[in-house]
């Protein structure tokens, strides 16, 4: 299983853009994102799968039975929390001083 | 002074919205010690990101806290002079480019002489803002993430932050979603919903205000939480971007090259580009997705791509509408197509990608507002409230952040001098100058923008018919010449003969529609 896809001419990796940011990972129970699993089993769609920026989620796409989510690589965007509708991701910024932190911005 | 209250107002966020209500409370003359601004980033900054253009001259107005900050604040880039439009399919780019010497200062006699945009980089603009505050002698506290407000005359250990914003998890999928919220105790909620709000709950310790400005930005968690913007919970996609960004390290001296930039002296920052693009880059990607996930089948990604120059770095990045995204498609990739495109290539080759980031994007317009700005005891400013411009001519939200921060920070202390800061005497100063303010009339204005922006030709023919029309007419190539009209008719032709929703969209109804609806930008 890889992140790599084949994009026109070249292959590309996302996680090579995200080992450019800071994190600051805190501990399991103190997840910021904690995502219901087996909610995912019946969702048709995957939303979060393709909208994920950081690609924390893994799921059909990589040809795995079951969601893979890892909180550890987000960047803290939301748009996960946006775009599931089946009320599986339960959403919030890490706490103080966790996360990402961005040198430019 | 009375001081039952820890502090007259606590700024959470110290953004562009937060550190301009900070400083305008300053100006208004409540005590520096009276207000605390708190930040969830180390270094506050850390989680902040822009595309990057602040417009306007809004940071004027605390030049007695922020000195000269065109020249001063690392954060602030360069100075935009130079603005492009562009259309870009797989091939071809067209671009239209203005300079403007009235837009760096240096010239033109009929429009106001003044700069009035930079290319920002938010890790180091609100840093440098947060050492100013501090300087003023307001409070700054980093590292601090709040997910409760302190109600009065309600317990906060009574109920789980968490649980306001949490899906429930024992019921419905789809559109019948439900909400932890709903299932709390009736009474529980309309205190949390409508109760006086009076300071903060930072790690189990309350922190009393007069006044808690909300100003999170985008993804703002207490907003939903505490029912500013009901519409939150539902699925708010519709009405949602992601931006994705890298910044790409070139060196000053070859930006100022390769972009034609003045490099800057003592009196004069460096000067710099910033572009804006209609892509129509996803046509091969997303059939390939169709054929995968036929579920969202003939949709296209609503994708518009930006190019802004810093001083010593670009930032390169798309800005994707959420509900537009078909399945089969990961963001990540379309950032990478744009990135391949031949004309954003060559502008970024020998580039080091130094940073890569997401953020959302509010893109409320007047039909999707937080139904309320004020509670008792608080307010919301900024990108929390959604006040983001578009327009597809500009984007901009962090002018509109300073300004609503600016004109919170004077109502606050207005309302707090009265000794009444009930959600009435706030709307009446706060909402009020907001509604007021450009801001709101702006939004107005432009509201048929949106339909405009969202035609799907745009993300589609409208690139590939100007790129292969202008291909066509700039050429020579030992044929035979036809008017650019005939040109322009026979790409049309092609263009529907190749692609069924072409064919649809394309027809001179469909062409007109668009033109119709573009003359509202």
């Amino acid at each position: 299983m890889s992140g790599t896809q084949k994009i026109g001419m070249f292959t590309y990796d996302v996680k090579n853009g995200l080992g450019l940011i800071d994190y600051n990972i805190d501990d399991h129970e103190f997840a910021h994102i904690i995502v219901d699993i087996k909610k995912c089993d019946e969702c048709s769609h995957m939303m979060c799968v393709w909208g994920c920026p950081a690609q924390c989620y893994n799921f059909r796409d990589q040809g795995l039975k079951q969601m893979k989510f890892q909180y550890e690589d987000c960047i803290e965007c939301g748009t996960c929390f946006i775009m599931c509708d089946q009320g599986a991701v339960s959403w919030n910024h890490p706490r103080g001083g966790f996360g990402i932190t961005y040198s430019q911005g | 002074m009375d001081e039952e209250t820890d502090f007259d107002a606590i700024v959470i966020g110290a953004g562009f919205a937060g550190a301009a209500t900070a400083f305008q409370l300053l100006k208004e003359g409540i005590e520096g010690d009276r207000i605390l601004v708190v930040d969830r980033g180390e270094p506050i900054g850390g989680k902040n990101m822009t595309g990057g253009i602040l417009w306007g001259r809004e940071l004027d107005a605390f030049k007695e806290y922020l000195g000269n900050w065109e020249m001063d604040c690392p954060g602030i880039e360069r100075c935009i002079n130079h603005k492009k439009v562009g259309f870009l399919n797989n091939e071809d780019a067209i671009f239209i480019e203005g300079r403007f010497a009235s837009w760096d200062g240096t010239g033109g006699t009929e429009e106001p002489s003044q700069r009035s945009a930079w290319s920002v980089l938010r890790a180091k603009t609100d840093a440098w803002l947060a050492e100013k505050m501090e300087e003023a002698g307001i409070f700054v506290m980093a590292g601090i993430k709040i997910d409760q407000l302190n109600i009065n005359d309600l317990d906060h250990t009574s109920y789980n932050a968490r649980d306001l914003t949490d899906p429930d998890k024992d019921s419905g999928v789809g559109k019948a979603q439900k909400w932890k919220v709903d299932s709390l105790p009736r009474e529980l909620v309309d205190k949390i919903r409508n109760g006086t709000i009076s300071g903060i709950v930072q790690d189990g310790e309350v922190m009393t205000c007069k006044v808690v400005v909300i100003a999170e930005g985008s993804n703002s968690i207490l907003t939903r939480a505490y029912h500013f913007d009901r519409m939150l919970h539902a699925q708010s996609k519709d009405d949602m971007l992601l931006g994705i960004k890298e910044v790409i390290h070139l060196g000053k001296e070859r930006i100022d090259e390769r972009f034609n930039c003045f490099p800057g002296d003592e009196e004069r920052p460096p000067s710099g580009m910033a572009m804006e693009l209609a892509l129509s880059l996803y046509r091969e990607m997303s059939q390939d997705a169709w054929e995968k996930y036929p579920n969202t089948k003939g949709q296209y990604p609503r994708c518009g791509g930006f190019f802004y120059t810093n001083e010593e770095t670009v930032s390169c990045g798309i800005i994707v509408q959420l509900k537009s995204l078909p399945e089969g498609l990961h963001t990540y990739d379309l950032y990478q197509a744009f990135k391949a495109q031949p004309a954003i290539a060559a502008l970024i080759e020998g580039g080091e990608v130094i940073e890569y980031g997401g953020h959302l994007c509010p893109e409320y317009g007047l039909h999707r507002m937080p139904h309320r700005f004020t509670r008792d005891g608080a307010v919301v400013v900024g990108d929390a409230a959604g006040l983001v411009f578009a327009n597809g001519m500009q984007i901009q939200g962090m002018n509109n952040a300073l300004h609503s921060g600016k004109l919170a920070g004077a109502a606050i202390a207005r309302c707090i001098a009265n000794g009444d800061v009930s959600a009435a005497a706030l709307d009446a100063t706060y909402t009020k100058a907001l509604k007021k303010s450009y801001i709101f009339r702006d939004l107005k204005r432009f509201k048929p923008a949106t339909k405009f922006l969202n035609h799907p030709g745009n993300f589609t023919w409208v690139p590939e018919l100007i790129g292969k029309t202008a291909n066509r007419v700039f050429r020579e190539i030992g044929e035979e010449k036809f008017s650019a009209e005939k040109v322009l008719l026979k790409t049309r032709k092609e263009l529907r003969k190749r692609n069924k929703s072409n064919k649809k969209g394309m027809n001179i109804f469909g062409i007109m529609r668009l033109g119709l609806l573009g003359r509202k930008l």
